[in-house]
């Protein structure tokens, strides 16, 4: 885990490490991943990855719309909105 | 007449025999919260609904399993028309337009939930002290951690505020918090209560479940919190037992699974003797000892380290500022309005785990680790199926220890990731555990988990429901409760 990581990895997360956080960030992410790497102790060559505890398909319903419009309800709540849309700082010049 | 430290059966009767009224109930939890503020269990308060539903349970006595039983809800179940922060400054101010299907379960059978309650930002953390709200303090000593991520469910409940509270577990964010306070939580079988309406941290691990005084109040909520929901994919489609159905089976024959590949040599002796005195009671009442390997156990920190970062990550990219909670002010350009109000809107904790998720997920990463983590999280969930072919219940200390002080581990992720130790298998292998206090160390409660397998919650309660009529380590209270 070095600077390029982080950096490259804070900007696929869309967060700005502060300066002053950076070293410790840098740190704390190599003792992570340190301590994560004790599983290569483990031979998984043969091993099926389990993906979720349940390994069951998902139960399948008939194709009929039941969502209903929430459009107004979920407008209020966004930081900025006009009656249709959520707003968002201009993107095309 | 007084209502702390009431449980949710002893409510149910006071309310049945008219000695307390529904309104007075209520008016007497909201005294309550305020004489102890100083705990800060609770982020938002629900007082004027509260006492409009009370005063029509007065009007109208119901015969609802929780009719008029007041309840603290975790800050991370979505409820409607009523501020829901999960503990972030990102959510700071969003009120959802909807209802987490297990709220909805809990209120539809007469519950009334009271405020939300105080965790970890996200459910990310085992003390609490990455609530943008504050630390919560443990009722059993101001200056020690509650246990997280439901620490402020399990400090409402332990103080004697509310007799039960909702909460949410993905390593271990019921049972470490019900151990630190002394009270009793359960995690059902993963898909057994819907994830609708809770706000995802890891979704193939989180799971919501009730904690209170008692295993009985457990079986009380679960009976109600259970459903299959079709808006929930990986909610169960399995007949739901009634919890309370077996509570009393007698134990004789039952065999209680003791994990020998766990090294409890470097706990202190205080914590395994507490432990050993547990599996003593249960051999008196008629439960056989046996000892079971899980050979990979040591292996699910990292496991989990690797398995909910990645999730987290993905889950938390939704929090973009766009559609709903807070919105940086400084913001040029759409890049920018992500990256600000990310950055100001996360805490560092959830930052460290998107940042690790985003590495274990990334180009050149996946199989090294992600994959790999999955392989090893089968090889926990075989330890289990292996062991569950002999065995009734898995038995393990819930904690390395008693409460700790906050600030004691602040500045190094890895101790606080291995308080988890004894609670992240169950998670990584979808299984139901519950703990329940059975002991003190230094006039500070400790927890005894019972892990029971695929679908078997009833088991978990029999055996813990057993215990605690044959001891009276849940019936503590601590001291300087208001």
């Amino acid at each position: 885990m070095d600077k390029k990581t982080v950096t490259t990895i804070s900007y696929l997360s869309r967060l700005k490490i502060d300066d002053e956080k950076e070293e410790k960030i840098i740190e704390d992410l190599d003792n992570i991943i340190k301590f994560v790497d004790q599983l290569n102790i483990i031979d998984t060559s043969d091993v099926a990855p389990l993906t979720n505890p349940l390994e069951k398909t998902a139960k399948t319903r008939k194709d009929i719309v039941t969502a209903k419009n929430l459009k107004k309800d979920l407008l209020e709540v966004a930081p900025s909105s006009n009656d249709d849309y959520f707003l968002v700082p201009r993107v095309v010049e | 007449m007084t209502i702390k430290y009431k449980s949710v059966k002893e409510f149910k009767e006071m309310i049945s025999q008219k000695e307390i009224s529904n309104k007075e109930i209520i008016q007497e939890v909201f005294n309550l919260i305020d004489d102890n503020k100083g705990l800060n269990a609770f982020i938002t308060l629900n007082e004027e609904n509260s006492i409009k539903k009370a005063e029509y349970f007065d009007n109208n006595p119901s015969e609802l399993s929780l009719a008029g039983i007041p309840i603290a809800q975790k800050d991370l179940f979505c409820t409607k028309g009523l501020r829901t922060t999960c503990a972030s400054n990102i959510l700071n101010n969003f009120v959802p337009p909807y209802t987490a299907t297990v709220i909805e379960n809990l209120e539809n059978a007469g519950c009334i939930s009271v405020g939300k309650t105080n965790m970890d930002e996200f459910a990310m953390g085992s003390s609490n002290e990455t609530s943008f709200f504050g630390n919560v303090h443990n009722p059993w000593g101001e200056n020690l951690v509650p246990g997280g991520s439901s620490g402020g469910a399990a400090a409402a409940v332990a103080a004697g505020i509310v007799p039960a509270a909702s909460g949410t577990d993905t390593g271990g964010s019921i049972r470490q918090p019900a151990s630190l306070c002394g009270i009793t939580g359960i995690k059902p079988t993963y898909g057994r209560i819907s994830r609708w309406g809770m706000i995802a941290f890891a979704s193939s691990l989180d799971q919501a479940g009730p904690m209170a005084r008692t295993a009985e109040d457990c079986a009380i909520l679960l009976n109600e919190m259970c459903s299959h929901d079709e808006k929930d994919t990986t909610s169960l489609d399995e007949t739901v037992p009634n919890f309370q159905e077996n509570l009393n089976k007698p134990l004789k024959g039952k065999k209680i699974g003791i994990v020998k590949d766990l090294d409890l040599s470097n706990l202190d002796n205080d914590v395994v003797e507490v432990f050993e005195n547990s599996l003593k009671e249960f051999q008196s009442l008629g439960a056989d000892l046996v000892d079971i390997s899980l050979p990979n156990l040591a292996l699910s920190v990292p496991t989990y380290y690797v398995v909910a970062p990645a999730e987290c990550s993905s889950n938390l990219s939704r929090f973009d500022g766009v559609k709903f909670g807070r919105r940086s002010e400084h913001t040029k350009d759409l890049e920018e309005l992500y990256v600000n109000t990310r950055s100001e809107g996360f805490g560092d904790e959830v930052k460290r785990r998107i940042l690790i998720g985003s590495y274990v997920l990334s180009a050149g990463y996946y199989d090294a680790y992600y994959k790999k983590a999955q392989q090893v999280r089968r090889l926990i969930k075989n330890d289990f199926e292996n062991a569950f072919s002999n065995v009734d219940v898995i038995m393990t200390p819930t904690t390395r220890g008693p409460a700790f002080e906050i600030g004691s581990k602040g500045n190094d992720p890895i101790q606080m990731y291995l308080e988890d130790l004894f609670t992240i298998s169950a998670n990584l292998a979808g299984l139901p555990a519950l703990s329940l206090p059975n002991g003190f160390i230094d006039n500070k409660p400790i927890g005894l988990q019972i892990i029971g397998n695929f679908l078997d919650e009833s088991s978990i309660l029999n055996f813990a429901h057993m215990y605690q009529s044959e001891t009276n380590w849940h019936m503590h209270t601590p001291e300087g409760i208001k």
